[in-house]
């Protein structure tokens, strides 16, 4: 007998729907899946029988063909575990798919040998793009319900073991989860992590940072070891606008494709601070493999991504981030497909003046050779820095900072100023496509800033004697708006252009 | 006949005593195809069963289960699809097609006969 379960499939962040058929016949007795199973999906088999007999079912001595269809989209992973037993129980009789005239619900779900439902990776993209499609509800883990009842309109039934899944299935659905409340979740969710107040003095730094955050500028941060240039990145969520519910369904999603959503937590609450270690490899950090799956800049998706000693990184690794850093988004080619992992992120690197790390302190002697200097920071090419807007110096605290008692200012205050600066800019850029003036095209740099004559002056001396490039030039203006709107006001003028010509500090090779 | 072919024989006839006992019909027994053989080919019911006759003198070169091992299953499943295709009528009213294993111990007096249903299928 012929029995047919719906399912879906993820293939990077995008679900498709997959029909798992079971064939059950007299036969000399085998098991079989085709459908361009992978090998997590052959091993299925020895799950579907151990579960289905440990839950007191009865696995028949025939021949079993289960095929997922369609036959040329490659089938990755354990999620077709309770699709493909409830398809064998259907077709043997020993259960029954309520669902006929009332819309079908697909399953999801990888069993355990003795029957349990362990959740799957992805729930949340698949319950999106089964609700895309008018689905009416999905039968799954119920590790996985809190997180799939983020979808509004998709009827979520969880199962604590195959047989309840068949229970459920029966009743045509059964009981069905409760919607999340997003907004409940995302207001109980843990806050933005450290807070700024905690750093003493680096007044300079804290004032470039905030400017960064408000524009979205990328920033390189360079200084001794020890002098808290981590302390500092780490922060920067915190003063980030807070994750509106779209942008947290946005970064749960990739969360959850990823395997790294905590399984008490359905939703990712804080913008996500990622700070690979300087060996990753560049699929490490901007995703792909044989099963792609999204890398670093993508988990940092909406967040930062924090690399500490930048030079340090593999050529390969930091060339790789050139296209997600100037697109916003990462495309993976393989041979049947293409997929693409969004990430927009702030960039935040830091890194030594030199390997040694002293040159240029005042206690310290720097003991590197200077040649070593130079290929140190020859390492990062024109084309990276050029994405990276803002680049400081962070020395080691003054003992007077370190001394002082008054608390700093915290997090929440720099967050206001940075919030309501983006907003201006959001007014401004209405309809270029951007949301930050980081992201602004040349033509609109040209069109929507308007400096004032002083400003134009200075602007125009720099230009001559710091033999400035035009894209330089532009990457100014853009840092001096941002630090207009902080400011509050509509225009920029000679202030504003001289605290973003502080910013482009020594850094490697200016472009 | 040599003595290990005299102990199989016996086997297979203790073998074939035992399912006979308990209500199998003996379609057939000692199938050669090409180079291979089917033991008992028994029927009971809605199963039908294609029965590998294994005999142990002893305990001492592991239990007569082991012995089929992964070459002789595949064997035993080619042989058991040929004689299928050969003979589709034998599957009328049949539900469920099992590959058995009856391991008699000869060790004992009367010899000790267990039988080992669905002890392995077509894919190992």
């Amino acid at each position: 007998m012929l029995a047919r379960i719906a399912s879906e499939a993820l293939s990077g962040l995008e679900g498709h729907p997959v029909e798992v058929e079971a064939d059950v016949v007299a036969a000399a007795p085998a098991f079989s899946i085709v459908g361009l199973p992978d090998a997590a999906v052959q091993e299925s088999r020895e799950r579907v029988r151990a579960a289905i007999v440990n839950s007191a079912f009865q696995f028949p001595s025939r021949r079993i063909t289960v095929n997922l269809a369609p036959a040329d989209l490659r089938k990755q992973g354990p999620s077709f575990d309770l699709p493909i037993a409830l398809a064998f129980l259907v077709a043997t009789g020993q259960a029954t798919d309520g669902c006929d005239g009332r819309g079908r619900i697909a399953a999801v779900g990888e069993l355990g040998l003795d029957g349990s439902l362990r959740p799957v990776a992805g729930a949340l993209a698949l319950a999106q793009s089964l609700r895309r499609r008018g689905v009416r509800g999905l039968l799954l883990p119920a590790a996985n319900a809190a997180e799939a009842s983020l979808v509004p309109g998709l009827e979520v039934y969880p199962g604590r073991t195959l047989a309840e899944a068949v229970v459920q299935l029966a009743a045509g659905g059964g009981e069905a989860a409760p919607p999340a409340d997003l907004r409940a979740l995302l207001r109980g969710g843990p806050g933005d992590g450290p807070d700024l107040s905690d750093i003493a003095g680096q007044h300079l730094a804290k004032r470039a940072l905030e400017i960064a955050v408000a524009g979205a500028h990328n920033i390189l941060m360079t200084g001794p070891p020890g002098a808290g240039k981590t302390m500092l990145a780490r922060r920067i969520p915190g003063i980030m606008p807070p994750l509106t519910a779209a942008e947290a369904i946005e970064v749960t999603r990739i969360f959850s494709v990823a395997g790294l959503l905590p399984p008490e937590m359905p939703l990712v609450t804080r913008r996500p601070f990622r700070a690979p270690h300087h060996t990753v490899s560049s699929v490490g950090l901007v995703g792909g493999g044989g099963t792609p799956r999204p890398g670093e800049v993508s988990l940092a998706h909406l967040g930062v991504l924090f690399l500490d000693e930048f030079p340090e990184f593999r050529l390969s690794a930091l060339e790789a981030l050139r296209q997600p850093l100037e697109d916003g988004e990462i495309t993976i080619s393989r041979r049947l497909t293409s997929l693409t992992f969004p990430a927009r992120i702030m960039l935040v690197a830091a890194m030594n003046p030199c390997p040694c790390g002293y040159l240029g302190d005042r206690e310290h002697e720097c003991t590197c050779p200077a040649h070593r200097v130079r290929q140190y920071a020859a390492r990062l090419s024109g084309p990276l820095l050029d994405r990276i807007d803002l680049r400081i110096d962070v020395p080691r605290v003054a003992p007077r900072d370190r001394r002082d008692p008054a608390p700093a200012e915290a997090s929440a205050e720099v967050r206001a100023r940075v919030v309501r600066a983006r907003d201006a800019q959001l007014r401004r850029l209405q309809g270029t496509g951007a949301y930050a003036n980081a992201h602004m095209a040349p033509r609109d740099v040209r069109r929507l800033c308007r400096v004032q004559r002083d400003g134009i002056a200075l602007l125009d001396r720099a230009y001559d004697r710091l033999r400035l490039s035009a894209r330089a030039c532009d990457r100014l203006v853009k840092v001096a708006q941002t630090i207009a709107d902080l400011a509050g006001t509509e225009t920029i003028d000679a202030g504003h252009i001289s605290e973003s010509l502080s910013y482009r500090a020594r850094g490697a090779g200016e472009s | 006949m040599n003595a290990r072919q005299t102990l199989g024989r016996a086997a297979e006839d203790a073998a074939a005593r035992h399912l006979q006992e308990r209500g199998w019909r003996l379609l057939a027994r000692n199938v050669r195809i090409g180079r291979g053989e089917l033991d008992i080919i028994a029927r009971r019911g809605p199963v039908l069963a294609f029965v590998e006759v294994k005999a142990r003198r002893t305990g001492t070169c592991g239990t007569p289960e082991d012995a089929v091992d992964p070459r002789k299953r595949r064997q035993i499943a080619r042989l058991a699809e040929l004689w299928l295709s050969a003979r589709p009528w034998a599957l009328a009213g049949v539900s469920d097609v099992r590959f058995d294993i009856v391991a008699v111990d000869a060790g004992s007096v009367p010899c000790r006969v267990r039988h080992l249903p669905a002890a392995f299928t077509c894919d190992g």
